[in-house]
């Protein structure tokens, strides 16, 4: 069992040098500590509690390569990527942010877009974007998942040719990350993305003023209810994704499970802790949510639906980054379904036990990895792939399909870098130039910044 | 009814009418099955505490089907014999053996074990020594068959009945299993009342506890199919008794231990 403290790698959050590091246990958490020569000692809190990180490593498992590598190893983890020889997982979730340009100017944004002019603005063409996902495919083969993001991508003018061009690659799940305005706003949108079997990622924060204002800078409710009407109208499917910030709308965890379970177009929640790059409130970087956090406030609020135990920690990534679960839900009562099933005997570590049914592991795999969504037909098949391998009967198969995903996903941003688990990153940007750069290096480690200002500059195709 | 068995089939044949709920396809569903609490991983908990070494002759007093004889026989290289009442329990054991499997099984009582003094290392009972009627005659029994300084090792709900609610008092005294299981320190008495030393006490109420849950939801997942009316209502009582149980094993009140003995 893997034992604290650990060694690795991080940066400075303040300029950004690549330091030795460690994780330590204190007090029963486990804190990400280095010291940088200018700005001396930095901590910050990298998981919520040293017991559950422990447990979280039983379930790491060796990552699977990706067909092509687009760099060489130079420097060093996290400045050659990518993907460079030294990563240690494919790419399960690739992201392409088409656009910088947004129809909202949001209190919190990662990606620092916006309505006004930027001088590193950009605005992918359609021919970019085409030749970003055949280098995804080229990477992967038969890629899983693929998310258009932005800025705010319903607002690019080719937004439904390039979702068209990655269905037109056999891309099984692909998603428009978006705020919902267009939805709401264009009665069109929605069945148009019903027609291309597109799923949406809506940004969905929570129900009170406070929360809007503090999060997206206005009160945007009434949009986002009427987005998800349209949706259900429409058969698009949508994940519910929450930014969660401390003080802010962590009391609304429960709220936004209780409402997604009973809207008719919602399969899933996703909460992500705030990264605390690009814009974003003052935090402290010691008391800031991990997914320890979010999860023990979910089942503080749904007692009678969820507790700790019910969460997974995915072995696709590093096990810390992501913990999800399913839940079966039939109007009346929520089961999660890792109370039917022994996860543990087929994720798991178990001593003296060969993995009992390598076709239930697979599809268990499947749907803890980042490539997942609730309610898409591949997690329908992979739900009752399992229920039928643990001898659940026909008519629970069913109800199994329509499983409703709940995760906690915690991004790392320059406090919390972590090059160890960076190397097991599976959620990646795919950048113009062909390279496929982990989520959180773009984020954390200087390439948001490198990618936009050549975008800018055209130097980059 | 519960899998075939009606209240009455409760009260005038409870050994029967236990094996046959534990033998339904339903049951063994909602048990996932595991017929008792922690599954293999603590079976081989249990053998590791007697201290079972490859080679070592074990029994298995009231075996049901074989699965823990054939797991110690594959896994840890001992020598097992499973004795049980259920002629269909030894049937379904027999067939489940591989050819040259270390393990046989044979027809017989726990109280009159069909086999010679001092003849194994280590005799083992799991989730059956609180229901047997007689339980000193059984532990005896296992006292007997083992060599000196040989080991008995007991696996067992525990209860502490005076604590449980009504509804799971009134309730468990239909299920085999908790109506007459015993205390931690009421099961080393009856040890060393035998003349056995106890070893070591080891409790596992966590594993207990992951059972009950794993039935409670269950339950509820099978009321979310069941018809609407009777059945339904059923099945939402039995997830309630169920849920009262994962509390009083919250309290302490019920629980799973391991147990070995110096016999």
């Amino acid at each position: 069992m893997a034992t604290l403290p650990v060694a690795t790698r991080s940066v400075c959050p303040h300029c950004g040098r690549d330091l030795e590091a460690e994780l330590i246990d204190r007090d029963g958490r486990v804190i990400l500590r280095r010291e940088c020569p200018d700005h001396g000692p930095i901590e910050a809190l990298a998981y919520g509690d040293s017991g559950r990180w422990r447990e979280a490593q039983r379930y790491d498992r060796p990552g699977a390569s990706p067909l092509l590598r687009q760099t060489a190893s130079e420097m060093g983890c996290p400045s050659d990527c990518g993907i460079c020889p030294e990563h240690a997982q494919h790419t399960c979730l690739g992201i392409i942010e088409v656009n910088t340009g947004c129809n909202l100017d949001c209190p919190v944004c990662f990606a620092e877009s916006g309505t006004g002019h930027q001088p590193d603005g950009y605005s992918l063409s359609l021919a970019q974007v085409e030749a970003m996902l055949d280098a995804f495919v080229a990477a992967e083969g038969a890629p899983e998942a693929v998310q258009l993001s932005g800025g705010e991508p319903s607002i690019h003018p080719e937004i439904l040719d390039m979702l068209a061009a990655a269905k037109a690659r056999e891309i099984p799940l692909v998603m428009l990350n978006t705020n919902g305005i267009r939805l709401a706003r264009d009665a069109r949108f929605a069945p148009a993305l019903a027609a291309l079997g597109v799923h949406v990622y809506l940004q969905f924060d929570g129900f009170d003023d406070a929360t809007h204002l503090a999060i997206r800078g206005r009160r945007l409710q009434a949009i986002k209810q009427a987005a998800l009407d349209r949706c259900a109208a429409a058969g698009v499917g949508v994940s519910l994704a929450a930014a969660v910030e401390r003080g802010i709308n962590e009391h609304e965890l429960g709220a936004m499970v209780r409402f997604g379970v009973e809207h008719p177009a919602v399969n899933g929640v996703f909460f992500q802790p705030v990264t605390h790059t690009g814009r974003h409130p003052a935090f402290d970087p010691l008391d800031r949510l991990t997914n320890v956090e979010v999860i023990r406030g979910l089942c503080a609020q749904l007692p009678e639906w969820f507790r700790e135990e019910d969460f997974v920690a995915v072995p696709c990534c590093s096990p810390t980054c992501r913990s999800a679960t399913y839940a079966l839900y039939d109007g009346e009562d929520l089961v999660p379904l890792p109370r039917l099933v022994d996860i543990d005997r087929y994720l798991g570590f178990v001593t003296n036990r060969a993995v009992p049914d390598l076709e239930v592991a697979a599809a268990l795999s499947g749907l803890f990895s980042a490539s997942a969504a609730g309610g898409t037909e591949r997690t329908g098949d992979r739900l009752e792939c399992v229920a039928c391998g643990v001898g659940l009967p026909d008519e629970l198969q069913r109800v199994a399909a329509r499983g409703f995903m709940v995760v906690a996903q915690d991004f790392q941003d320059e406090w919390t870098l972590d090059v160890a688990k960076l190397r097991k990153c599976c959620v990646a940007e795919i950048v113009p130039d062909g390279r496929i750069i982990p989520f959180c290096a773009y984020n954390a480690a200087g390439y948001r910044a490198q990618v936009r200002a050549d975008l800018a500059a055209g130097t980059s195709a | 009814m519960i899998a075939g068995v009606s209240l009455h089939d409760l009260e005038t044949d409870p050994k029967g009418c236990c094996a046959r709920v534990y033998e339904s396809d339903e049951v063994r569903w909602l048990l996932d099955d595991q017929l008792h609490p922690g599954g293999e991983r603590l079976t081989l908990r249990l053998a590791r505490l007697a201290g079972v070494a490859p080679g070592a002759r074990v029994v298995d007093a009231a075996c049901g089907s074989g699965a823990t004889a054939l797991l110690l026989a594959r896994e840890l290289g001992c020598v097992t014999v499973g004795v049980d009442l259920g002629a269909r329990a030894i049937e379904q054991a027999t067939r489940a053996t591989p050819a040259g499997a270390s393990a046989s099984f044979l027809l017989g009582d726990a109280e009159a074990l069909p086999l010679p003094d001092a003849s194994f290392d280590v005799a083992l009972s799991e989730c059956s020594l609180c229901t047997f009627p007689d339980k000193p005659r059984a532990i005896a029994e296992m006292a007997r068959v083992v060599r000196p300084g040989g080991t008995i090792a007991i696996a067992d709900v525990t209860a502490d009945h005076d604590a449980l609610p009504t509804e799971l008092r009134s309730a468990a005294a239909r299920l085999a299993c908790v109506a007459d299981a015993r205390s931690a320190d009421a099961y080393a008495a009856l040890l060393r009342d035998a003349g056995c030393q106890p070893l070591a006490i080891e409790p596992h109420d966590a594993e207990l506890r992951a059972m009950a849950d794993r039935v409670e939801a269950r339950l509820r997942v099978a009321r979310m199919l069941a018809p609407p009316g009777d059945e339904r209502e059923l099945i939402r009582e039995a997830a309630t008794l169920a849920r009262l149980a994962i509390d009083a094993i919250a309290r302490g009140h019920l629980g799973y231990v391991l147990i070995t003995a110096r016999a």
